[in-house]
């Protein structure tokens, strides 16, 4: 597992150079290395990076605040696809790591801009097609009240990242937009929100259903996060978030006229086998999430979560989805 | 004229190293423990033991988005330096009634001093690092230390004499005031005293927050 995960990770680091290097000549990257990465994917990768290195560069001079964190996570989802019946509910692990890098620039008032982007892959045990290596770029602008801890803090951020599947059908690009605030009560209780809008934008798939759209990895949705912390002791802290989300969402199932006839858009999904539709219908999620964090030193943590998520979609396409990890990050 | 100046300071000098006492204190919590960074003061009973001394400037570093030391304890009138080491700026503040105070952003050796005028704990803290947290303990007498990391620490050069003394601790779960002790000093041997605090679990904000948390920054 760990040798195929590094080999990922140099195939990954290694077609990456290779793009961006030979951008001119993209048969100069190996088939062998790099199946699916390719200029035209790349281009918001690109930019973004591009982007992000101009804004490093012209902050160099000033004192700012570099943070670079990774992470490490396990993750078991009992219904990967989002299906309604039994029978097509589809439950996978994954490993997942991520490597991210912030500037943040103290500016004024109580001002700070952060920019930054992280580095990331997840590995599926059996829907090998989900595989996926992310890249994305943030900024954000923090507004702290006040002058302290416990000072309450506002923040408006924007993220764009792309997302490659080992299924290239899947492969989208998400622009994000969020709002949130968040007040620090004492050294135990810390309470935030968060107020999101996410547009997914991929390819249609090429071979979809006569009559109907195949752009059905393409989404749009908003949603609000609240969560509470509680630092339980020096070491230990427990965490609650709630989710309330509206949008689309894609559901994966075997065929049916029940879900067809409220889809947005459908198109073979085989990444679920053969035989399995990807639907992209209209839904409200509502979720919880309960996590318990260990702090093993000052600048790194092992933490446990459980999440639970209630869709209800178009039609009475209604399912659940639960989730747990187990993550690990340090923060330098 | 100034060899009888010299001879009068030399017998000066002499006799306060014949009264000098040292008191050698160890530190534990309720479970035996050594506690660290625990302030020991003493406070002379006979004000003619009490000296007149002007301190020497002091500092509280930032290294690694951590104020260094942790605790700083020092004399009533001092003027101390917040010198940042790391390449980045900090905004250091205090709320606390002893001293008011805040720095604006500013990185390296500029910032102004600021003298501690009355006495008391002093809480230090960083405006964007909210999890930077720190402790000026500002004594009414010149006869303080903090122990190390066995809990240990000797004052020396006390005239002899009888001595109220007593200890704080950041985490300490009673007022300082309820540790005191009388406490008689003597040039002809060190005295040595234990104390047992009891200290509550110190809950901080953490540096690193789990996955989902709004974290720094």
């Amino acid at each position: 597992m760990a040798r195929t995960s590094i080999e990922w990770w140099l195939r990954f680091a290694f077609a990456y150079v290779c793009t961006h290097t030979q951008a001119h000549d993209a048969t100069w990257v190996p088939p062998w290395v790099a199946p699916r990465l390719h200029n035209a994917d790349m281009r918001p990768i690109c930019a973004s990076l591009s982007a992000f290195l101009v804004f490093c560069a012209a902050c160099h001079t000033a004192r700012s605040d570099w943070t670079l964190a990774t992470s490490a996570a396990l993750t078991h989802d009992d219904n990967v696809g989002n299906a309604r019946d039994h029978a097509s509910v589809v439950g996978d692990s994954s490993a997942a790591a991520s490597a991210s890098l912030l500037q943040l620039i103290s500016i004024a008032d109580g001002f700070s801009l952060s920019a930054g982007g992280d580095l990331s892959g997840q590995m599926h045990e059996r829907l090998s097609g989900l595989n996926t290596a992310s890249v994305d770029g943030v900024l954000s602008l923090k507004k702290k009240w006040g002058v302290g801890a416990f000072a309450p803090w506002t923040r408006a951020g924007i993220s764009v990242g792309r997302g490659d599947y080992a299924d290239r059908y899947r492969d989208a690009t998400l622009y994000r937009a969020s709002m949130e605030a968040g007040k620090r009560l004492d050294e135990r209780w810390n309470f935030w929100a968060k107020y999101a809008f996410e547009r997914r934008r991929a390819e249609p798939v090429e071979y979809g259903v006569y009559g109907m759209s195949s752009d059905v990895f393409s989404e749009q949705g908003r949603s609000f996060n609240a969560g509470v912390e509680y630092q339980l002791s020096g070491r230990t802290s427990l965490r609650l978030g709630s989710l309330l989300r509206h949008g689309d969402v894609v559901s994966t199932t075997q065929p049916g006229s029940f879900v067809y006839a409220y889809a947005k858009a459908v198109a073979p999904d085989p990444t679920f086998g053969p035989g399995a539709y990807a639907y992209r219908l209209e839904g409200t999620t509502f979720g919880a999430r309960l996590g318990v964090d260990y702090s093993l030193t000052a600048h790194n943590l092992i933490g446990y979560g459980f999440q639970r998520l209630e869709t209800h979609a178009q039609g009475g396409n209604n399912y659940t989805d639960s989730l747990s990890d187990l993550t690990w990050i340090y923060r330098f | 004229m100034i060899k009888n100046l010299f001879a009068t300071l030399g017998i000066v000098l002499a006799c306060a190293a014949a009264h000098a006492a040292e008191l050698r204190v160890a530190v534990k919590d309720h479970k035996g423990r050594n506690v660290a960074d625990a302030v020991v003061l003493a406070v002379a009973v006979d004000a003619r033991n009490a000296q007149h001394f002007h301190p020497p400037p002091d500092a509280v570093d930032q290294v690694d988005k951590q104020f260094v030391p942790f605790v700083k304890p020092i004399f009533v009138g001092s003027t101390v330096r917040f010198p940042n080491s790391d390449n980045i700026r900090h905004q250091v503040y205090s709320f606390s009634a002893a001293k008011k105070f805040e720095l604006p952003l500013y990185a390296g050796t500029n910032a102004p001093p600021v003298v501690f005028d009355k006495p008391g704990v002093v809480v230090l803290g960083c405006n964007i690092h909210d999890w930077m947290i720190g402790y000026i303990y500002v004594a009414e007498t010149p006869f303080f230390a903090k122990t190390g990391p066995l809990g240990t620490v000797s004052l020396s050069d006390l005239p002899a004499g009888e001595y109220t003394v007593r200890i704080w601790h950041p985490s300490m779960d009673r007022a300082e005031e309820t540790t005191s002790r009388r406490i008689t000093v003597s040039a002809e041997a060190p005295m040595s005293a234990e104390w047992q605090i009891a200290l509550k679990p110190s809950v901080r904000v953490p540096r690193v927050s789990g996955a989902g948390s709004p974290s720094y920054p």
